[in-house]
């Protein structure tokens, strides 16, 4: 009898396919539902940021940061923003800081409110998706506010901000955080400890702590490994050692820790804390103090490099700054989380099913402009 | 029916000069018309509620623009893939590719010559009425795995074969929990089974509590193989949380992938149509089928009367937690019991076995499945078969004989022969 040839396939996930979280393309070899390997190809959303960085002013690179990560503006101009003062040496009012911390927080509850529904999509569940983006809509209501846009805002300057808020923002912002806290409670009814979602997302794609540290993932899906280490705690930049607040680590609760329901569950217990933060950070505002009274005239960072580091939602964002004297940048680079938590997906989902690679590739909460910038 | 609709006919004048044959002919044509027009309306009025349902619960307000609430979008989307390009990929199977989506909607189609819609209602009395509902629905997935494999794209050969391993495994729980049904009432044949459901009895036999005798009520064993039939048919239908065939997530949208316009239509047509026949089937064999729940004139007072109490413990219970308490179930039952007590014609017409009960039953099933669709994850694949053939299956066996035991128990059969 002749055997039967069998081979394993080549699948193209992407760069079209609905959850491969924008342009990305996963090269999977399959063998029948199993994945053998995983190659992800990416470059499809490519807008030469670095390169733009050397041409352009640096007032004029934070709308190119806000566009990187566009779930996570406010954070990335904020860590933009943060290097050139240091290289500076500015002193920013103490309302600046307030504000920043304010918008970073909202900042990051919103880009995990689509982490945590994009997560839900891609194992099936529509309903939450949409659920997160009504409390998305919120924050982005309190974003449209102050900056007067929704996704791109260009609103943290270096050495201040562009407007200070307007009246009635702290009252919504208050409103909000009395209402947001009602809704984590319904996320944990429909999806946490829905059978089965735990069923898809426990004890699949488990991320060993050295593993993790090994591919440099950071962020959430470090903290879900077991491993503490939050930039905001770890190394507090801007006034985060002013705020009480708990870094979540994952347990395991429903499999082994790091697996995909301990990403799920790192992001939607870091939504409470990041709500804490406000709450503080709110309350503590300043009601003084001009906005844009440290932003300088003329933006020429004096000769030196500096590499700062900030906790962006979906990880260590880094910007390393050489300035040559002159009002444009010498060198731009910019170090993206979701590049290098990407860059895990073969350890961790290699062996899986089909399903569960896109499970994977969902916790993980990659944002393809931040990767390929 | 067909026999009797043809006879019918020949009794006018302008149509006598028809022989049996020809008349009989005549009305199968015009009963299988009829059902194509029943099946394509279903698939339009399901595809509306079904975005209306999701809508509500995703707190949108889902279709609104075309027609009054949005009522005509449906036969918008309808006209529009009528009218797109007709797109075969250069690579495909041309001819399976044309046959699959065919044989999908033929398969769903024919299922329901044995439904019986009606006392006296049904296309085909058949003695295996159950039978053939069950095995002509499983056809379906030869058309599933011709469409998969014609595409010739990876996607959906992944939803087709997903699909193939599904629906056959996915049979066996159906089978079993519709023959623990079928244990107790000793026949195929559709309307006997209803005929048997009719009245009002105990609960489970012995329980005081007046209840239909449904058979979803007739037993804890029946109840169980209710919701195995409820859980294995959703899986047969390919519907969340049991939707791997299509899962959109994964597959892009599985064997359909490559499909466009008509064809794509008639894929809906037929996902509908299953949906209706598994509703159908649920209602019939579970819930009594055209059996009014009430038995008679004091039934349907009376039991207007326990739905009011029901609702307004709902309303209270339920509603007031939200802090948003709803007049409208409440109200509207209240209406139906004010004017069951006031006319008793209604309250006759309530008590009568009908279309209006099936349609009723029918779309509770039907509610059901949109209420999983929008609420549930997506299984995987191993967790689907792991619970058909070691959940549901060893539980299916254990109910039928836990069936018998019953019936030996309430001395519906004897051992002594």
């Amino acid at each position: 009898m002749a055997r039967l040839h069998a081979e394993e396939m080549v699948l193209n996930m992407g760069p079209q396919h609905p959850s491969t979280h924008g342009v990305l393309r996963l090269k999977l070899r399959t063998d029948g539902e199993i994945v053998s390997h995983i190659e992800p190809v990416i470059g499809y959303l490519h807008r030469c940021f670095e390169k733009h960085g050397e041409n352009i002013e640096y007032p004029m690179v934070t709308p190119f940061t806000d566009r990187c990560d566009y779930l996570a503006s406010m954070n990335n101009a904020h860590g933009y923003a943060m290097a050139v003062e240091k290289l500076m040496d500015i002193e920013l009012p103490e309302r600046v800081e307030y504000l920043r911390i304010i918008f970073a927080e909202f900042q990051r509850i919103a880009s995990h409110l689509v982490a945590v529904g994009a997560f839900g999509l891609d194992v099936g569940a529509i309903t939450p998706f949409l659920y997160c983006f009504r409390e998305r809509e919120s924050i982005l209501d309190l974003f449209e506010m102050a900056s007067g846009a929704r996704l791109l805002y260009n609103y943290v300057w270096i050495g201040g901000l562009a407007h200070d808020i307007p009246p009635g923002f702290v009252e919504k912002a208050y409103e909000f955080l009395d209402y947001f806290d009602e809704r984590i409670r319904e996320y944990d009814r429909i999806l946490t400890g829905n059978k089965i979602f735990i069923e898809r997302s426990a004890d699949v794609g488990v991320m060993p702590a050295e593993v993790a540290i090994n591919y440099g993932v950071t962020g959430p899906c470090l903290r879900a490994s077991g491993v503490n280490h939050d930039l905001r705690r770890a190394q507090p930049y801007s006034i985060y050692d002013r705020f009480e607040f708990d870094t979540v680590v994952g347990k395991g609760e429903m499999g082994t820790v790091g697996d995909c329901w301990d990403r799920y569950n790192v992001r939607v217990l870091e939504m409470a804390q990041s709500a804490r933060i406000i709450r503080q950070a709110l309350e503590q505002l300043p009601t003084e103090g001009d906005v844009k009274s440290a932003v300088p005239k003329k933006i020429r960072p004096p000769k030196g490099e500096i590499y700062s580091r900030s906790e962006n939602p979906r990880g260590e964002l880094g910007y390393y700054i050489i300035s040559d004297g002159s009002s444009v940048p010498f060198r731009l680079k910019m170090r993206s989380p979701a590049f290098c938590n990407l860059s895990v997906i073969n350890e961790i989902g290699a062996g899986w099913m089909i399903s569960d690679v896109i499970a994977i590739l969902g916790s993980l909460d990659i944002v393809l402009g931040e990767i390929d910038r | 029916m067909i026999d009797a609709f043809a006879s019918w006919m020949l009794q006018f004048g302008a149509l006598s000069w028809l022989g049996t044959t020809p008349a009989t002919i005549l009305a199968m044509s015009l009963v299988a018309v009829a059902i194509f027009i029943f099946v394509a309306l279903n698939a339009l009025v399901l595809v509306y509620v079904e975005r209306k349902v999701s809508a509500f619960m995703q707190v949108r307000l889902g279709p609104m623009r075309v027609g009054p609430m949005g009522t005509l979008q449906t036969v918008a989307d309808a006209l529009k893939l009528l009218l797109k390009e007709d797109i075969i990929p250069r690579f495909a199977d041309p001819i399976l590719f044309r046959v699959g989506p065919w044989i999908i909607l033929l398969a769903s189609f024919v299922a329901f010559a044995a439904v019986p819609f009606s006392p006296g209602w049904v296309p085909a009395d058949m003695s295996i009425g159950l039978f053939y509902v069950v095995s002509i629905s499983s056809v379906v997935v030869i058309g599933i795995v011709m469409s998969g494999w014609a595409s010739n794209n990876k996607w959906s050969l992944y939803g087709a074969m997903r699909s193939a391993a599904q629906i056959v495994s996915y049979e066996i729980p159906v089978g079993l929990s519709l023959l623990a049904a079928v244990a107790v009432v000793g026949t195929l044949n559709l309307q006997e089974i209803i005929a048997a459901q009719a009245g009002v009895g105990n609960l489970f036999h012995w329980i005081p509590i007046p209840f239909p005798n449904w058979y979803i009520f007739h037993s804890p064993f029946l109840f169980l193989a209710g919701c195995i039939y409820l859980i294995a048919a959703t899986a047969e239908v390919n519907r969340t949380p049991f939707d791997i065939p299509e899962s959109e997530s994964e597959l892009v949208a599985g064997f359909m992938t490559e499909y466009s316009g008509i064809r794509w239509a008639l894929f809906f047509l037929s996902e509908y149509a299953n949906a209706a026949v598994v509703a159908l089937l649920t209602a019939i064999v579970f819930l009594g089928g055209w059996q009014s729940p009430f038995a008679d004139l004091a039934g349907a007072r009376f039991g207007m009367i326990s739905l009011t109490v029901l609702a307004l413990i709902w309303t209270i219970f339920v509603k007031y937690k939200v802090k948003r308490l709803s007049i409208y179930p409440i109200g509207t039952i209240l209406a139906l019991t004010v004017i069951a007590w006031l006319f008793p014609a209604f309250a006759i017409w309530l008590a009568t076995p009908g279309l209006v009960w099936i349609a009723i039953k029918g779309g509770v099933v039907i509610f059901l499945l949109m209420w999983f669709r929008w609420t549930f994850p997506r299984l995987r694949v191993d967790q689907l078969m792991y619970l058909s053939w070691k959940v549901l299956l060893p539980i299916a066996l254990i109910n039928l004989a836990g069936v018998a035991v019953w019936m030996w128990l309430t001395g519906a059969i004897s051992l002594v022969g």
